[in-house]
């Protein structure tokens, strides 16, 4: 890796509040050019919360996002979407605009952000189509296609404008085994033939370990665990066995209530005495 | 009694937070509409969407606005025809109905069908696009929702509502005209010279002002109430029922305002 | 991205015209390949070579702007040749899979024979 080229995304001391309630606590990693980063962790850790910094569709509590040599957190609405530009996202559930065809949902960022000509806005679409192999597709709305394919066409529309960074929030979720296979697939594909910088957000393991290049374990707001894939699977951390294991009590606890049971069963008889 | 009025306090306070979002949202549109097109930084406002909004708020709305009308126009006549009568100045009645409809119910009439038409429809439809992660995935793609889907809105109801209310107003005295020949036996002849008579220029702007005013209200709450919505179906259904109770409540409100307004400034 | 195009006589191919591009082909300066392209094929020779030894980069819309000169070229009976691809180059139509649909040479010399 050449050390002069500046990484693609630094984050340092990232925090989160919501209403008081610390959602991200002083979050700091690095993102190499050209890698697939997998950050991993249950429901509630941050991750979800985590995209929506790195997307800017919301702005934290403290710390500095560094992309693409700008700090996201001290831009303004233009500069964000000068950014956005440069970054494509794949949304959980695909989110194709309906009332377009897939060819319009692709050439959708085309027609808003280019002077491209018509003819070739039509000859791009098919070919970021048959990138995720669904060229046949162009003319039928996302009603007619099965989860994985709206996903596919997500990941096609993502990838119009070139973007040098791309974010994936929970690729597998809701698919079926080989969808989500073909999905995983994809993203490595195209990581490998286009170089671009990848930001994989799941808590499936088994796709994780299969596409990472490095994987972070978010636990309550903080990275508890960095690595490769194998440095995670070797690692001795009881928390990082707990969630690579699937097990399900551990570090992580079963039950997260704070109060102690029989207290709060009690409770509202001991204040009507 | 101090909890009344901590509630007060914070229904004062969202109702205050509500007014601001959708001050904030109608200055973000007008900054598109306005600025936007001078600024080379700036996306502009593209022709298609606006004419799609066009088509659906004007010509799909046009037969049930017409009917509305006809019928008020109908009401109208019948409702004097005794009256005036007794009085013995049954000629009088297209004065009545012209101006009944121009100034008044024409726009009052088409602006509450438009609110539960279009705006009731604009509300569900981006409300359904804030469920399915659309409005988030236009903001990741740099696409403003409010460029590219509240302003075409805005400008389509702004043209097509005050045409659509004139083309009611037309259908509607001739309604009235109609039972005036009927019930009267008024010729439309001397029932069209009366309306002209008692109208003036006047009447017939401030009627059109009132339908435009109306037309931006009822875009801009349905808009509001639409995108911002954050909670599945549920959260849909409620933001085009609110849109079309506040659409309704705004409107009367500022006729009422404008007849106070307008009876000062013009006298009438 | 610079464009420059010159009309050469006498060629390999006969008549051609000689598109040469630098620097980067992206979004924002395909639209300009694209009119030196058209004009190029409206001047009808019997070949366009375009020279991309000195392209850097390119993204899809260039290939894409490639791909309809081509359709276009095709249609009036003009041969359109790519002369001097760089491995950055080429790797981004064998991504988009077209890199068996153009006519492809070494260099603008190959493709010209001078």
């Amino acid at each position: 890796m050449n050390t002069e080229e500046p990484k693609p995304i630094v984050v340092r001391n990232l925090v989160k509040k919501f209403s008081g309630q610390v959602v991200l606590d002083g979050l700091n990693f690095q993102v190499n050019k050209g890698e697939i980063l997998v950050i991993m962790g249950g429901s509630g850790c941050g991750k979800s919360t985590l995209l929506r910094l790195l997307i800017g569709a919301m702005r934290p509590t403290s710390g500095s996002i560094e992309m693409l040599g700008a700090d996201l957190t001290l831009l303004d609405e233009a500069g964000l979407d000068a950014l956005r530009k440069k970054t494509g996202i794949l949304f959980q559930s695909g989110a194709l605009f309906n009332s377009m065809t897939v060819g319009e949902n692709i050439a959708l960022p085309l027609k808003e952000h280019t002077k491209l000509s018509a003819d070739v806005i039509n000859i791009m679409v098919k070919m970021k189509l048959e990138m995720v192999g669904l060229r046949d597709f162009e003319h039928l709305k996302p009603a007619e296609l099965s989860g994985g394919m709206k996903k596919r066409v997500g990941l096609a529309r993502a990838m119009a404008l070139d973007p040098r960074i791309m974010f994936y929030d929970e690729p597998s979720a809701g698919l079926d085994p080989v969808a989500s296979a073909m999905i995983d697939e994809l993203m490595m594909d195209l990581n490998k033939k286009t170089g671009v910088t990848s930001i994989v957000v799941t808590h499936d393991m088994g796709s994780a370990f299969k596409i990472a290049h490095r994987m972070i374990l978010l636990f309550r707001g903080r990275a508890v665990a960095v690595g490769t894939p194998a440095e995670i699977r070797a690692s001795a951390d009881p928390l990082v066995r707990q969630f690579v294991n699937g097990l399900a009590d551990g570090p992580i606890p079963l039950r997260v209530s704070q109060k102690d049971y029989a207290e709060d069963l009690l409770e509202p008889f001991l204040e009507r005495f | 009694m101090e909890r009344t009025a901590g509630e007060l306090g914070a229904r004062f306070y969202s109702g205050l937070r509500y007014i601001g979002g959708m001050a904030w949202l109608l200055a973000d549109a007008l900054s598109f509409i306005f600025v936007a097109p001078f600024d080379r930084r700036r996306l502009r406002v593209r022709s298609a969407p606006v004419f799609e909004q066009m088509v659906r708020v004007g010509f799909s709305s046009l037969g049930i606005v017409c009917l509305v009308q006809l019928f008020i126009g109908v009401v109208i006549a019948l409702q004097l025809a005794n009256l005036l009568k007794t009085f013995g100045i049954s000629e009088y009645v297209g004065s009545v109905v012209g101006l009944g409809i121009f100034r008044e119910l024409g726009p009052l009439m088409t602006a509450m069908v438009m609110a539960g038409y279009a705006g009731a429809a604009m509300s569900a439809e981006l409300g359904t696009m804030a469920v399915s992660e659309e409005l988030e995935a236009l903001r990741a793609l740099a696409i403003s929702p409010v460029r590219y889907l509240v302003v075409p809105r805005f400008i389509a109801a702004a043209v097509m509502i005050p045409c659509v209310t004139m083309v009611g107003n037309f259908v509607g005295v001739l309604g009235g005209m109609g039972i005036a020949w009927g019930v009267l036996h008024i010729s439309p002849a001397l029932f069209t010279q009366k309306m002209l008579e008692t109208l003036v220029t006047s009447d017939v702007v401030v009627g059109i002002f009132k339908s435009w005013f109306f037309a931006q209200l009822i875009v801009l709450i349905a808009c509001f109430e639409g995108l911002r919505v954050d909670s599945g179906a549920e959260g849909v259904g409620r933001a085009a029922t609110r849109s079309v109770v506040f659409s309704i409540v705004m409107i009367i409100s500022a006729d009422c305002l404008f007849a106070a307004v307008f009876r000062l400034l013009l006298g009438r | 991205m610079q464009v420059t195009t010159e009309l050469l006589e006498n060629t390999k191919l006969g008549r051609a015209a000689l598109i040469a591009a630098a620097g980067e082909v992206d979004m924002h300066e395909s639209p300009r390949l694209r009119s030196a392209l058209l004009e190029a094929i409206a001047l009808r020779p019997a070949a366009v070579v375009v020279d991309l030894s000195a392209v850097t980069f390119i993204d899809s819309s260039g290939v894409a702007t490639l791909v309809e000169a081509m359709k276009l070229a095709k249609a009036a009976g003009v041969a359109l040749v790519l002369a001097g691809m760089t491995e950055n180059v080429a790797d981004v139509f064998a991504l988009a899979r077209l890199d068996k649909f153009f006519r492809l040479a070494a260099s603008r010399g190959e493709a010209l024979g001078v």
